[in-house]
């Protein structure tokens, strides 16, 4: 009554995971949060909120929703926010689709494309679609 | 710096880490360090190889290696054990072979 109640769902996590500037890793990460990497990567990140640091060196595709790079980043990456930091070194293909920021000194080397947010169903394509369910649920 | 592996992350491929490592989320492949410790929501698939000290308290399922082994009441592990100082809380399940007299003269 008095107190909000702070519970999160179970799934939720406080914080953050940390990949420290000694870590090696070659494979995917599949984060449904936060994510620090100050060590080095290779192969794909899939993440909530993804940030490369000033050490980390990441190479291969990242999907993630917040991406904020202070370091290296070699690939593909597609993004709902993108922030690149004073010493961020961008490579590849960048797709974004609400905003982009980038500081003074930043280096990119890299196509940049913004999409639409999402993609509206025609009229049409919606009648087809009702169509469609209605045929099949006849059957 | 130390690394951290919270439970919202999954991780597939082997990690190789010159320090501390804590996972409480899921790795699928061999990790490599200084130190790991495994907590309690953990679950892994792949040998752990600790220079120091390995502390589990989670699912582990592979081999285990390292000069000091600590295993927790809620761990869960199958595979090997290699380790010169093993210790075993109660209520631990294994499924081991456990090798404990490496590097003792």
């Amino acid at each position: 009554m008095f107190f909000k109640s702070t519970k999160k769902n179970g799934n939720e996590v406080d914080g953050f995971s940390h990949l420290g500037e000694s870590f090696k890793f070659e494979g995917e990460i599949d984060c449904k949060g936060e994510i620090e990497i100050a060590g080095q990567i290779k192969g794909s990140i899939k993440a909530k909120k993804l940030r490369i640091l000033e050490t980390g060196k990441v190479r291969g595709f990242v999907y993630a929703e917040e991406l904020e790079i202070l370091g290296y980043m070699n690939g593909n990456a597609e993004t709902n926010s993108v922030h690149v930091g004073p010493q961020g070194i961008l490579k590849g293909n960048l797709i974004f689709q609400k905003s982009l920021s980038v500081l003074e000194g930043a280096n990119l080397t890299c196509r940049v494309q913004k999409i639409r947010n999402n993609v509206k169903m025609e009229d049409t394509d919606k009648i087809k679609y009702l169509e469609h369910n209605q045929l099949a649920s006849k059957k | 710096m130390p690394s951290i592996i919270l439970r919202d992350t999954i991780l597939q491929g082997n990690i190789n880490q010159k320090d501390s490592i804590t996972i409480d989320g899921v790795v699928v492949g061999d990790i490599t360090a200084d130190e790991i410790i495994v907590n309690m929501t953990a679950d892994i698939k792949g040998n752990l190889i600790a220079v120091h000290n390995l502390e589990t308290a989670g699912k582990v399922t592979g081999n285990l290696s390292s000069n000091k082994i600590h295993i927790n009441n809620t761990a869960k592990i199958k595979g090997q054990i290699k380790t010169s100082n093993l210790k075993v809380d109660e209520g631990a399940q294994l499924e081991v072979q456990a090798l404990t007299n490496i590097n003792k003269k």
